[in-house]
């Protein structure tokens, strides 16, 4: 019940930030995804049970304002979800550095499977160019410490003993 | 080694089964959303989520918002600090011209006496702001001051353009806290002036254009595109010396060609007036 409400606090928390960001991102054209962020640090410390959920609870927050597709992010965001559970016990992500290679991998997986998603499904390519891509990967990345600390911070370890 | 009893296998199995199954019915309810219909099943879902999601988005822009305000408050906090210094600079400067000034001053009047003339006197009135502007047409305004602040009929108006005092119209209507003012473009208006440095005088009255005229200048004088010109002493109402703006075209003054006429372009607009000062007419000439 601890960790369900912490989860929605955090849950709420990320929507503020991430919309917070996009407002001031989008006007330098880049694509932030700090949802991502959340979602897979949210994974590394809390247990499958909680962490599928939020991840596609975050997806489908993402899928809410899209208008050409439903669901896609929804996916993505499970997918990424499985490959943080997969990895948890081969990564030491315990300092920033490991995490910042790990979240910003992570996110640009995302990005090409949202890309490959959208063109299987619709037809139409969501490419905006080189520079709208590596900037929002590495605007997104360059918070993830801080998620993690903030999480870490929330929920120990102790949470994924099952 | 610790042997694992039969309860922490099945757990630790359970576990494991978890890690598998959840992905999958994620996955497999994303594809099924995937395949749905935009405009039915999906539009149904989007409301239903707009339950949920719309409350923290819309708390999320107000923050947003909220946070954009703060920044702009805090840089015109930043803004006004730094003009302030400016404001507080420039006023050091202007008390040592206003010290001159007062030197200056004195000294035309001692002349003044000497020569048997009538010192001019210092301008005294009251800065009132523009409350009102005809919608119709912006050659009169309304003031905030009135005859309770001793503004009277026939005052004159001073606007300050640049840092300088440039007249900007005349006292027509006084009421209790309010005056109306008939701006210089008005045609109703007029004034003697003379331009600089040829000396000539002329009446000047407002044309209803954005442009004056400057009338009755003598037929053979040399005044020339880009003179200044000024309030004259010989005005009723106006203290001399006031800038009223540039010339900026000579004409034939009238058909029987006895004088010529300037095209003034006034150094204020109507648009840009947001303070006036009034001369109260006792001391203002």
């Amino acid at each position: 019940m601890n960790t369900l409400l912490k989860l929605i606090g955090f849950f709420i928390a990320a929507t503020l930030i991430h919309w917070g960001l996009i407002s001031v991102s989008g006007s330098w054209g880049l694509s932030v995804n700090f949802m991502l962020v959340f979602a897979a640090v949210i994974c590394v410390f809390v247990k499958p049970e909680y962490g599928y959920p939020t991840a596609f609870l975050c997806g489908l927050f993402l899928d809410f304002f899209g208008v050409r597709l439903f669901g896609h992010q929804a996916l993505i965001f499970t997918l990424c979800a499985s490959i943080v559970y997969c990895l948890e016990n081969r990564l030491d992500l315990d300092s920033p550095v490991p995490q910042l290679i790990f979240i910003f991998l992570l996110e640009a997986a995302a990005a090409v499977g949202n890309l490959i998603l959208l063109k299987l499904f619709t037809g139409l390519s969501a490419w905006n160019g080189l520079l709208p891509f590596v900037g929002g990967l590495i605007l997104s990345t360059l918070a993830a410490p801080f998620v993690f600390w903030a999480v870490r911070r929330a929920f120990t370890y102790k949470a994924k003993t099952y | 080694m610790k042997k694992q009893t039969s309860y922490q296998r099945k757990k630790a199995a359970s576990g494991g089964r978890r890690r598998k199954v959840l992905p999958a019915i994620f996955c497999v309810l994303s594809l099924f959303l995937m395949i749905l219909p935009l405009e039915g099943a999906v539009a149904s879902i989007k409301t239903l989520l707009s339950y949920i999601f719309i409350p923290q988005i819309r708390a999320a822009h107000e923050t947003v918002e909220y946070s954009k305000e703060v920044s702009s408050t805090i840089q015109e906090l930043l803004d006004v600090h730094r003009e302030n210094e400016m404001l507080k600079e420039q006023l050091r400067e202007i008390q040592l011209e206003r010290d001159q000034a007062r030197e200056v001053f004195l000294e035309n009047e001692r002349l003044s006496a000497s020569l048997g003339l009538q010192a001019p006197l210092k301008w005294r009135g009251v800065w009132a702001r523009i409350a009102y502007r005809e919608p119709s047409q912006w050659n009169s305004v309304v003031i905030d001051k009135g005859a309770a602040d001793g503004i009277q009929e026939r005052s004159a108006a001073i606007a300050q353009q640049n840092g300088k005092s440039v007249l900007a119209g005349v006292v027509v209507e006084v009421a209790e806290n309010t005056a109306k003012v008939l701006l210089v473009q008005d045609e109703d208006f007029s004034a003697v002036v003379y331009a600089t440095p040829c000396g000539d005088e002329g009446l000047l009255t407002g044309a209803g254009s954005s442009l004056l005229k400057m009338q009755y200048l003598p037929l053979f004088s040399k005044v020339q595109p880009g003179e200044s010109v000024y309030t004259s002493a010989a005005s009723s109402v106006f203290p001399a010396g006031i800038f009223v703006g540039n010339i900026t075209e000579i004409e034939q003054g009238d058909g029987f060609r006895s004088s010529l006429m300037a095209r003034v372009e006034p150094a204020v607009t109507a648009a840009s007036m947001q303070e006036l000062f009034i001369l109260t007419r006792e001391q203002s000439k």
